[in-house]
């Protein structure tokens, strides 16, 4: 199934729209965020949470995690 | 022999006849006249502090509009733009589009009052403000027609808001809610107390002298002249605020400052904070937004809230904190999205740049990476590669992109309702929408459309469903790619 999701990549200036099936796991969601973001290249290792402040397992599946249509992320890179 | 204009003025401003076939109420029904419901006794002592009588406003307007179209006449169609900066042409565009229908609408909310306002001097004051707006309509209308020769996107003065462009449905949703689907009460409070004594000094006046500056004359005469209507229709708000407070509605008033104060400040760091900032030349800047904020529009506000005992908004903290930040951040965004607008964005050159960081001085550390990223990136790919294709996140209250204050300081946050979730980009944002939640509950943004399919998700198909014709309206960098910028001419549309 296809969700939307609204990501902040904490590197970036605004929230984006996320379109991504949920069979996906969250590293590959997060992948997904920065890749629109500015500046995709730069590597290093990325971090996710969902709108409560908690850290999700980038091995979970995103249907795993309990993020649905129109729920927040947040990406930090280090 | 006729009667000195003392010797009238105080019985006709004050005719409130008794209705004799129908009552108070059916005659001002609480659905158009607000609330809350007082007998006119109430309302006997609504007092404007500058009085002005039908003939003294006519000799006034007469002469106004003579010196605005003294300088139009004088300075000749073939030269209206002679020696103009080239990004400041893109900030009347885009003044002109987000600004001349809102007048035209604010007549509509005058005429309201005119209608249904509690008090005869009420009335008469508000049957001028809605002749005032209708002014503040024809001036721009008639100057964008102007520069329709040079510039065929002027004609978004009058298009813009037939659209559903999105910086446009972002204000029409902001105008909408402070007047056109307000009662009289609320129009007052909002419209009157709250936009025109605080922020429209700032659109009007602030931009008056930067225009003087930019030797746009034109624009000049035409924004001080609409300010100086504004000023005294403004002061309809006060006598409304007096009676309400005086009646027990303290805690209905404080809201709709709280409420009309966040919601016009977001609206003015989208539109007058980047426009001051990354469209006026730098030597006609007087002062920094925030400058101009904090002088003109917050200490002016406060004045007025110590005049009625009324609190500080609540988030004044979050305001204070955004004045360094946000509208850099919106600029970001105009500019990485400028295909969806009808004027053209700049990218701050290394003047600007330094200018940005003396007035801000975190602006640098916080902003510069960002921009150098998209200088580099047009180098690597050109303009195509400085575009974002992602769609932004929108706020389900102001309408705009959920920005973050500065990169890492995310205030976002949601709401379930009804079985939809609602993203806002900050609390007050929320606090708002959960306080009227069924006056806003329905509608959508302009990314819940695409994503129900009422709008589509194509890049290009939207620019159409936006009404932008691409690529001949849709924005585009200012400097078009050349360096230095600014030396060659803008092509137009």
């Amino acid at each position: 199934m296809r969700i939307y999701l609204f990501g902040y990549a904490s590197d970036d200036f605004l929230a984006r729209v996320i379109v991504t099936p949920t069979e996906r796991t969250v590293a590959q969601l997060a992948d997904q965020l920065v890749a629109w973001g500015l500046e995709p290249e730069r590597g290093g290792s990325l971090t996710m949470r969902n709108e409560m402040g908690d850290l999700l397992d980038p091995d979970s599946t995103i249907a795993a995690t309990g993020l649905g249509n129109g729920d927040t992320f947040t990406v930090e890179r280090r | 022999m006729v009667l000195r204009r003392d010797d009238w003025l105080e019985l006709a401003r004050k005719v409130n006849w008794a209705p004799r076939y129908v009552d108070e109420r059916e005659m001002f029904p609480e659905e158009l006249s607000g609330h809350p419901w007082l007998t006119h006794d109430a309302w006997r002592d609504w007092n404007e502090a500058y009085r002005t009588t039908y003939r003294e406003y006519v000799a006034n307007q007469r002469e106004k509009d003579a010196a605005v179209l003294g300088v139009r006449s004088a300075l000749d169609k073939p030269h209206l733009f002679d020696g103009l900066d080239p990004g400041w042409v893109q900030l009347v565009k885009f003044h002109n589009g987000a600004v001349a229908l809102v007048e035209y609408a604010g007549a509509i909310a005058e005429l309201r009052m005119a209608r249904f306002g509690r008090d005869s001097a009420w009335r008469m004051m508000s049957s001028l403000g809605a002749l005032d707006e209708i002014r503040h309509t024809q001036i721009p209308l008639l100057i964008g027609h102007d520069m329709l020769a040079y510039d065929g996107n002027f004609d978004w003065t009058h298009k813009a808001f037939h659209t559903d462009q999105w910086v446009i449905l972002a204000a029409r949703h902001l105008f909408d809610d402070m007047f056109l689907a307000a009662d009289a009460i609320d129009s007052a409070i909002q419209l009157n107390f709250v936009f025109e004594t605080g922020f429209s000094n700032l659109q009007f006046m602030a931009m008056a002298a930067m225009a003087d500056r930019a030797h746009h004359h034109l624009f000049e005469k035409t924004l001080a002249s609409i300010q100086t209507d504004e000023a005294r229709h403004a002061q309809i708000g006060h006598p409304v605020m007096r009676t309400l407070l005086a009646n027990g509605s303290r805690e209905r008033a404080q809201y709709l400052v709280d409420k009309m104060w966040w919601r016009c400040w977001r609206l003015f760091l989208a539109l007058t904070g980047t426009a001051m900032e990354y469209l006026t030349p730098l030597d006609a800047r007087t002062r920094s937004f925030k400058e101009f904020m904090k002088e003109w529009v917050a200490e002016q506000f406060m004045k007025n809230l110590a005049e009625f005992d009324l609190e500080k908004p609540w988030f004044w903290d979050l305001f204070v904190e955004e004045l360094d930040y946000a509208h850099h951040s919106f600029q970001l965004g105009l500019y990485t999205y400028r295909t969806t607008l009808w004027f053209d964005v700049a990218m701050p050159d290394d003047a600007e740049r330094e200018w940005l960081n003396t007035k801000y001085p975190d602006w640098e550390a916080t902003y510069g990476p960002l921009w150098d990223r998209l200088e580099r990136n047009w180098k690597a790919g050109g303009e195509s590669n400085t575009l974002s294709y992602g769609l932004p996140a929108l706020c389900n209250l102001c309408q705009l992109p959920a920005l973050f204050i500065r990169p890492g300081r995310n205030t976002a946050c949601t709401l379930e309702m009804g079985g939809r979730r609602y993203l806002f980009c900050s609390e007050p944002c929320r606090w708002i929408f959960q306080q009227e939640s069924a006056r806003f509950a329905d509608h959508k943004s302009v990314v819940d459309r695409i994503v129900v399919g009422e709008a589509p998700g194509k890049l290009t198909d939207l620019h159409q469903w936006m009404g932008l014709e691409a690529p001949v309206e849709t924005g585009k960098d200012l400097r078009r790619g050349l360096d230095p910028w600014r030396l060659d001419p803008i092509p137009t549309a």
